[in-house]
């Protein structure tokens, strides 16, 4: 069955919630597990574990030095050196936090990587503030991989002007600014051509709208969202209402 | 019969609405942040920190969209059509600073370059909307929605004083920007992450840590190293780029006209 | 004449009456004292120089330039029997939307037309009827009806991203007519497109025109279909030099500014000089002495292990070469030529025959599957492009791509200190500016520069370090008549003084007239 972009959305909201909220080593290690697996049968694995890999080793890795080494409040020392105590409870809380992070990181991942972008903005009501939000996330990746190549167009005219990007800190600061000033001029350009083409096509017009492309939503699914949406909230009610208690 | 070719002028009673939400968000980004500095909430460090984490989370969240909310509706189509540039603007180069070991992040050099054509209101809703889009492939910038959106309302506040008028005055304003900025965004690093997400920042705070600082004042400490000098080095960059476009291109947007924001309105080039 | 059975024939759909018009910021205005009357199924053709003025007419009477948030309109502006007046304070403020219903606009980069948030052609085309909220049934009609005047059929499914330049101006003309607008202005629609593309397109408008539009067409070229069209309207500077039927105004009457260059690529009033290329630098002493510039049996596929500078693989994109969808293919095959110090080498070549790819070989900025790129002798393989530069020259379509200073004499400056005497840089820059004709332009914004004055600017710069190979990817395009006389010039010159220069063009006229040679690019084999 293909998932309406709003049921994978609020899917994968309510997991990062549910997890944030129980903050649960077993549970946030069962998560991250539950997305790699999800990502692998779904076929985006390749893209989305590099893209986590990014953002999660160097999260941990700083949590690791920064706790791992140096944690105050620890009482169990396993080892010193110096100021930096390795500590007990210094390992259990990077660990902890690095999976509750991992575990959130790759359920939001999953489904970005897996939405289809054209399906989510068809879905969104096309007025005020849903359809420029929609509008503002669409174009964004439509001209994420468009400006690398014009990043590499421009740099190739450059070259072939005879500019020779050399090592060091401020030449790169230099050729950085050689390369910005077309880059974003060109850009404003393309935007204010955008804008006008856009506003001529009725991109401002205050009335209703209609999609050419049809996305289904059978009332499933629909279900499905409100209960996931109630999860989430039944989690952070508990959690804070458990806080209250403890304290 | 047939609409008409012209517009009509627009309506107060729709000014008096987004001013509302714009104070509602403002609030609630303020209330979080207080609330969570005189709690000092002892489970930071021991215990599941995670109702903290939950309530810097939605606090900032929902203050973050609640500009968006307000702001996004009411701006002309040719900034919204120019948020999705500073967004690309603010991905590619912070992806390309976080990478390298360097304390800094330049992620918001497309955030302040809008602030300072098309002014604060703008600025404010590109910094929420560039957490929140680039969560898309980095969730863990969606907690600083809040402190993004702060810095593009101040860049666009000081471009509206001709903090942008002088090349020497950009880092001036970038450095105050950062300590307001830093101070608001450590509760996140804190509560959220219990740390930072760079390496380099990370070091930071270890060292701190290692004095004996608990993390919330280690990471303020921290963020009050990087954030200055972070914002005064993305507000040159926008300076010397905002310089490097030419006039006709500049003048098109009325927030630069009106304010003057930019030096050089008489005929003569800025050169 | 062939319209009169139309009843509202003499009644314009469209009039301004432009006293003057002016930038925010600006002393002098773009556009003075020009009166414009649009009838149905007439075809109009704004003719101008560079810098004329021809794209603000182009915006203002199609909205895309609000007056107001653009710039000072005086006078007014009539569409439809409705009058807007502009003068000052309180000026109407112009619905774009619902002006684009009766107006579409086709600017000269249909890249920048695209929503960006559309993923097929089909719902690209269909964007502007969403936002009137037609039905799904009436807009998947429209669609196919569209693609179907505009070829684009195969392609409704493909993502607009990856159409090729020819495919994009299609689509950027779908999205301007499937509302069926009454009048259609079109800014150098012919500018880039090869024969085959030129007809197709003009046969479009002749449709466009019988079904009673209003088409009007800006151009700084005197294209063949314009010669059809009823009423011509020459500026120059803004103002209206001359207007009424073509027969009154062709060229040899002369009436049009020189900067307006017939078909064909020569500069309308320079064709003496430029067929005399072959007379006034006879070829250099031939056999003898190494080639300048010499490709051995250059091979080249994008992803066929092709090296880009730097170490990393370039992936192809739609710009100006072969049309998507054979990226794997061989684009290179065998290509053997050898240009001697002084010789003129035009190459040609339908569309996506791989004309810009062969010119990346020029200075390493693509290397070769197989077979050696030599300069002066000297095997290039190992250099980085930038090092290459200090011999070959090479001069890509897209000039703003290469401009990053403030004024255009910063711009000739940079990097020169590197190669000359500090003192001699100035010199040389200047001397570069003036014979490019920028001389009076030199504290101007290169970004501010007209398209013409941009290319040349570009050439400018590259002319100032004096290569030994000077490279040009489709000269013509974006310059005007003066431009081109200029390049001419400048070419012969630097072809006197010993380079070897490789024109890369589609178009085949100008190729004969300028080149001493001229060697044929088709499907990747070079014969000639």
């Amino acid at each position: 069955m293909r998932l309406h972009p709003l049921t994978s959305l609020a899917a994968a909201c309510s997991t990062a919630v549910i997890t944030t909220a129980a903050a649960s080593l077993p549970l946030s290690l069962a998560v991250m597990g539950a997305a790699v697996v999800l990502s692998a049968r779904g076929g985006t694995a390749r893209r989305l574990l590099p893209a986590a890999a990014a953002v999660l080793l160097p999260l941990g890795l700083s949590l690791l030095v920064m706790h791992g080494l140096f944690f105050p409040e620890g009482r169990t020392v396993l080892a010193q050196w110096g100021v930096a105590r390795v500590t007990a409870e210094g390992l259990a809380f990077a660990l902890e936090r690095a999976a509750q992070l991992g575990a959130v990181v790759l359920a939001l991942l999953v489904f970005s990587f897996s939405v289809s972008v054209p399906d989510l903005v068809a879905v969104l009501p096309s007025r005020g503030v849903h359809g420029r939000f929609a509008f503002v996330l669409a174009s964004t990746l439509t001209l994420l991989p468009a400006i690398t190549s014009r990043v590499e167009r421009i740099r190739q005219a450059q070259e072939s002007r005879g500019l020779v990007v050399r090592r060091g800190v401020l030449h790169r600061a230099a050729a950085f600014r050689l390369q910005a000033v077309p880059l974003v001029l060109s850009l404003i350009e393309d935007a204010g051509t955008r804008t006008a083409a856009l506003e001529a096509r009725g991109f401002s017009n205050p009335g209703p709208r209609t999609s050419y492309r049809d996305v289904p939503d059978p009332r499933g699914q629909r279900v499905l969202r409100a209960a996931l949406l109630a999860a989430a909230a039944a989690a952070v009610a508990a959690r804070l209402l458990l806080t209250q208690a403890g304290s | 019969m047939s609409p008409s070719l012209t517009l009509p002028a627009p309506a107060p009673a729709a000014a008096r609405k987004r001013r509302l939400l714009e104070i509602l968000g403002a609030a609630a980004i303020a209330a979080t942040y207080v609330y969570l500095v005189l709690n000092q909430p002892a489970d930071i460090t021991g215990g599941p920190g995670s109702a903290s984490a939950l309530i810097a989370l939605s606090g900032f969240l929902v203050g973050a969209i609640l500009l968006i909310v307000a702001v996004l509706p009411t701006l002309p189509a040719s900034t919204v059509v120019l948020i999705p540039v500073a967004l690309v603007l603010n991905i590619v180069l912070g992806q390309f600073v976080g990478s390298t070991l360097v304390p800094f992040y330049l992620d918001a050099i497309g955030t302040v370059l809008i602030a300072v054509l098309a002014g604060p209101a703008a600025g404010a809703a590109t910094g929420a909307l560039s957490s929140i889009v680039w969560s898309f492939f980095n969730p863990t910038v969606l907690p600083f929605a809040a402190g993004a959106a702060l810095i593009g309302c101040l860049a666009g506040l000081a471009a509206r004083h001709g903090m942008f008028r002088r090349l020497y005055l950009a880092p001036v304003a970038g450095f105050v920007t950062g300590i307001i900025g830093g101070v608001v965004s450590a509760p996140v690093a804190a509560f959220v992450f219990g740390g930072t997400s760079g390496v380099a920042t990370g070091a930071i705070v270890s060292a701190f840590r290692s004095m004996g600082d608990t993390l919330l004042a280690a990471i303020t400490k921290q963020a009050l190293i990087s954030d200055p000098m972070d914002k005064a080095i993305v507000f040159t960059v926008v300076a010397v780029l905002a310089y490097a476009l030419p006039r006709r291109t500049r003048l098109q947007f009325p927030f630069v006209r009106r304010h003057r924001v930019l030096a050089g309105t008489s005929p003569e080039q800025g050169s | 004449m062939s319209a009169a059975h139309h009843s509202t024939e003499t009644k314009p759909i469209l009039s301004a009456r432009i006293r003057s018009f002016t930038y925010h910021g600006e002393g002098l205005p773009v556009l003075e004292g020009i009166d414009l009357d649009l009838a149905p199924g007439t075809l109009t053709a704004v003719l101008g120089a560079s810098g004329s003025g021809k794209s603000t007419l182009g915006r203002l009477l199609s909205g895309w330039l609000p007056p107001g948030t653009g710039g000072t309109l005086r006078g007014f502006l009539e569409l439809a029997g409705s009058r807007l007046e502009f003068g000052g304070s309180g000026d109407p403020r112009i619905n774009p939307a619902e002006w684009g219903r009766h107006v579409g606009f086709v600017p000269q980069d249909p890249a920048a037309v695209l929503s960006t948030v559309r993923g097929t052609v089909a719902e690209e085309l269909a964007f502007g009827l969403e936002n009137a909220a037609l039905g799904r049934q009436a807009m998947k009609t429209a669609v196919e009806h569209t693609a179907g005047v505009l070829g684009l059929t195969e392609l409704l499914e493909q993502n607009p991203g990856s159409l090729s330049g020819g495919q994009l101006r299609r689509l950027a003309i779908g999205c301007a007519i499937i509302a069926g607008p009454q009048v259609l202005i079109m800014d150098e629609p012919f500018a880039s497109l090869d024969s085959a593309g030129t007809a197709g397109l003009a046969r479009l408008l002749q449709d466009l025109v019988k079904l009673g539009t209003a088409v009007v067409v800006l151009s700084q070229v005197v294209d063949a279909p314009l010669l059809d069209a009823g009423t011509w309207l020459v500026l120059d500077n803004g103002k209206v030099t001359g207007s009424g039927p073509p027969a009154g105004l062709q060229a040899g009457a002369g009436l049009l500014p020189p900067g307006i260059r017939a078909a064909g690529g020569a500069p309308a009033p320079a064709r003496d000089h430029t067929g005399a290329v072959h007379a006034d630098t006879l070829l250099p002493r031939g056999g003898a002495g190494v080639p300048a510039l010499e490709l051995r049996g250059v091979c080249f596929g994008y992803g066929g292990g092709g090296r880009a500078a730097g170490g990393r693989t370039t992936r192809r994109r739609a710009r100006g070469g072969s049309p998507a969808g054979d990226a794997s293919a061989q684009v290179l095959k065998d290509i053997n030529l050898s240009i001697k110090p002084g010789e003129v080498v035009a190459v040609t070549g339908p569309n996506g025959a791989g004309k810009s790819t062969l010119l990346r070989h020029f200075n390493g900025l693509l290397r070769p599957t197989a077979g050696d790129v030599l300069v002066h002798g000297r095997d290039i393989a190992g250099e980085p492009p930038g090092e290459a530069a200090r011999s070959v020259g090479l001069l890509f379509q897209q000039p703003r791509d290469e401009l990053f200073e403030r004024t255009a004499l910063r711009e000739v400056c940079f990097g020169l200190d590197r190669l000359f005497h500090p003192g001699e840089a100035a010199g040389r820059a200047l001397d570069a500016l003036s014979a490019v004709g920028l001389s009076g332009a030199a504290d101007a914004h290169p970004a501010e520069l007209p398209a013409s004055g941009q290319r040349l600017l570009a050439l400018a710069a590259v002319l100032a370090r004096k290569p030994s190979v000077l490279a040009l990817d489709e000269p013509t395009v974006a310059l005007d008549g003066g431009g081109l006389a200029l390049l001419d010039a400048a070419v012969r010159s630097a072809a006197g003084e010993g380079a070897a220069v490789v024109l890369v063009t589609h178009d085949l006229d100008y190729a004969r007239a300028a080149a001493h040679r001229v060697v044929m690019l088709d499907g990747g084999r070079l014969d000639g």
